[in-house]
């Protein structure tokens, strides 16, 4: 398939959101200014960046506890997002969710999830809502590998292929589950081959490759929407981080880093479109300038914004809707 | 020492056919279950030894594992050799396997896979097993046949008579061989490797082929359907698509059966190089995007008669029972 430059040219965009936003988010969790816990994204960012290029505003996604970069791939405002690390009244969820609770309705992000493998039912959900008020909106459910070993797996993709629900399941393999190798958590390499259990296709892509996420994920979308049926891709993609920030990484070898590393989806797309002549160097060092400052004006928006309130910890706690749904 | 070796590719068979067409489903276990056949089949013809490549998913060891009761497993090992889990590592298991003196190899996965082992080793012949997506190279054999054939090839050099040498396309770049491919080479306007497979034809411009039979699937079929070509015949076929000449239908992918517009067809002689004026693009080999030309790139195509051997099962089972290799005693049967 034929890609516009624009178009090229964003997911460009998008990826050094994520990864320049992450790396600070690094260094202020080092500093501590972020309270919490912090997964970070680095590494990861094709993935993102390739499915949710092909979303459009009213399409939902489900996150993980490793989320940042989902967010922002499908829209989410950095501003609101450091706020919100920050534990800041003007973050997404005024400063009392944090890293791993991160939701905007409106951008169609259903919410990063504390719980390893928590994103399936929902996105079975939000699926079956779609069908039944008959929209052409797609749900996309992020998860690891490790969540691929919970019974939720089960229960989410089996509902969306018995209802043909318009849901795309994308496993971003990193290889560990925390500190636990693939190898040793299940007996499987690909994810994907669990695909056939569900009588669903499975389709295993170069996660570190955004052109070939891109390509998968667009199939799969144009399937849901057609009323066809859910889909699993797995994108096989490594954490540059640990499970978490502060993990030592003990458990992986140095050598299997670094080869990885060397294939890092950033610098790859960089090489990429230089290669091809679809930019010059001096557009994507303006991209990297811009992306730069953007990130640094978002950490002075959380550094200045307000605590919450004291009595918003009682706030938001139930919802107001129970009453309009018994009315 | 009478040996053989297999090559199993752990990721044949998922890639993104599995949504854009309807490409078959192998899973893993039944790769482990084909390598079990092959090990019995071998070892059933008292083969010296039984080399196979390593691999992320540790197919071989599964295998001698599963085994390990029933076989003297001394005679079954998996080469001792540094893997990064890309097609690199069957193209270095070839390779070792030459050095070693392995007779026969035997592969499993599709025509890429079999690409990437003909990039290692050239001199070993070849029996592909069909374990991948676009099957036009490897055929639907069973495994313990196979484990036969090349158990026997092993022991008996008179069985290799039943050997055949294929052709191969070979892919320059700014004249440098970079690349080759054993049915088909195609020029597509796409800039970019992504996800590999080619199923859009609109961006086509030129399809090379080694050889073109009706009953293929892939991009050969479209030769298959307009100038059959055997894979043994001397030449190649050249198409060009577009409008201006006439329609062929045929079944580039599985269960993907298109309308093709072909605006020439003609045939290619061994040894003439052919340029690729389209740039920038993709050259996709035995159907995976694999070659990116930059717009500043010079790239050629040349059908080389010097390509694969390749093991014909049947001509050599012909053989094999001609020499009475899988008869014992046969004097003691009544004939009737």
């Amino acid at each position: 398939m034929e890609m516009e430059k624009d178009m090229l040219l964003n997911m460009y965009r998008k990826m050094q959101e994520i990864r320049i936003f992450e790396t600070r988010v690094t260094e202020l969790f080092a500093e501590g200014k972020i309270p919490g816990f912090v997964h970070s994204y680095l590494g990861e960012e094709a993935v993102a960046v390739g499915t949710c290029s092909n979303l459009k505003n009213t399409d939902y996604i489900t996150s993980t506890h490793r989320g940042h970069g989902h967010l922002i791939a499908k829209g989410g405002q950095l501003n609101e997002m450091m706020a919100e690390l920050y534990g800041k009244a003007t973050g997404y969820c005024k400063g009392k969710g944090g890293s791993m609770h991160i939701a905007d309705v409106d951008l169609g992000i259903l919410g990063a999830n504390g719980i390893v493998g928590g994103g399936f039912t929902i996105a079975a959900g939000a699926g079956l809502a779609s069908k039944i008020q008959k929209k052409d909106d797609v749900t996309v459910c992020f998860f690891g590998d490790g969540a691929s070993n919970q019974t939720t797996f089960h229960e989410g993709i089996n509902l969306a292929s018995v209802w043909d629900l318009p849901v795309v399941f994308v496993c971003e393999n990193n290889m560990y589950g925390i500190s636990l190798s693939q190898e040793k958590h299940q007996k499987i390499k690909d994810v994907s081959d669990r695909a056939v259990a569900y009588g669903i296709p499975g389709v295993t892509v170069d996660g570190n490759d955004v052109v070939a996420v891109y390509e998968a994920i667009k199939e799969a979308v144009k399937r849901a929407r057609n009323g066809e049926g859910p889909s699993l891709i797995e994108c096989k993609t490594y954490r540059h981080r640990g499970h978490f920030e502060g993990d030592p990484t003990n458990y992986r070898p140095d050598e299997e880093v670094q080869q990885w590393k060397a294939k890092e989806p950033i610098g790859r797309f960089r090489k990429k479109l230089l290669e091809m002549e679809v930019c010059e160097e001096n557009e994507l060092k303006a991209i990297d300038e811009e992306v730069a400052d953007q990130v640094e004006k978002a950490v002075k928006f959380a550094e200045e914004s307000p605590d919450p309130a004291v009595e918003e910890a009682v706030q938001d706690v139930y919802t107001d809707m129970i009453e309009e749904v018994w009315s | 020492m009478a040996s053989i070796g297999i090559i199993a590719n752990p990721a044949s068979g998922r890639d993104i056919r599995r949504l854009v067409a309807y490409g078959t489903v192998i899973d893993n276990q039944e790769k482990i279950n084909i390598v079990e056949r092959l090990i019995l089949g071998a070892l059933a013809v008292n083969v010296d030894h039984i080399y196979i490549m390593p691999d992320s998913y540790g197919l071989g060891d599964q295998a001698i594992c599963k085994l390990r009761h029933k076989i003297d497993t001394h005679r079954v090992s998996v080469l001792d050799m540094p893997i990064d889990g890309t097609q690199k590592d069957s193209g270095n298991a070839a390779a070792m396997m030459e050095s070693i003196g392995v007779k026969v190899l035997i592969t499993m996965g599709g025509d890429g896979t079999n690409r990437a082992v003909t990039k290692g080793s050239m001199k070993i012949p070849l029996i592909p097993i069909s374990t991948g997506t676009n099957n036009v190279f490897p055929q639907f054999i069973e495994g313990t046949v196979a484990g036969l054939v090349a158990g026997l090839m092993a022991k008996n050099p008179e069985l290799h008579k039943g050997v055949e040498k294929h052709k191969k396309l070979d892919i320059f770049k700014n004249d440098q061989l970079v690349e080759h491919a054993l049915v088909d080479a195609v020029t597509s306007k796409e800039m970019f490797i992504g996800s590999r497979a080619i199923w859009d034809l609109e961006n086509v411009s030129e399809v090379f082929l080694t050889r073109a039979q009706p009953h293929n699937i892939g991009l050969s079929a479209l030769g298959g359907s307009l100038d059959p070509l055997d894979p043994l015949d001397p030449e190649g076929l050249r198409l060009t698509l577009g409008k201006g000449g006439g329609t062929v239908l045929a079944p580039i992918a599985p269960g993907l059966i298109r309308k093709v517009p072909i605006a020439k067809s003609s045939r290619m002689v061994p040894g003439t190089k052919i340029t690729i004026c389209k740039t920038p693009g993709i050259i996709a080999l035995d159907g995976e995007r694999e070659v990116e030309i930059g717009r500043r790139d010079t790239a050629s195509i040349t059908l080389n008669p010097e390509g694969p051997k390749v093991v014909n099962l049947k001509k050599v089972m012909e053989l094999s029972t001609a020499n009475n290799l899988m008869i014992y005693d046969k004097e003691l049967i009544q004939w009737q």
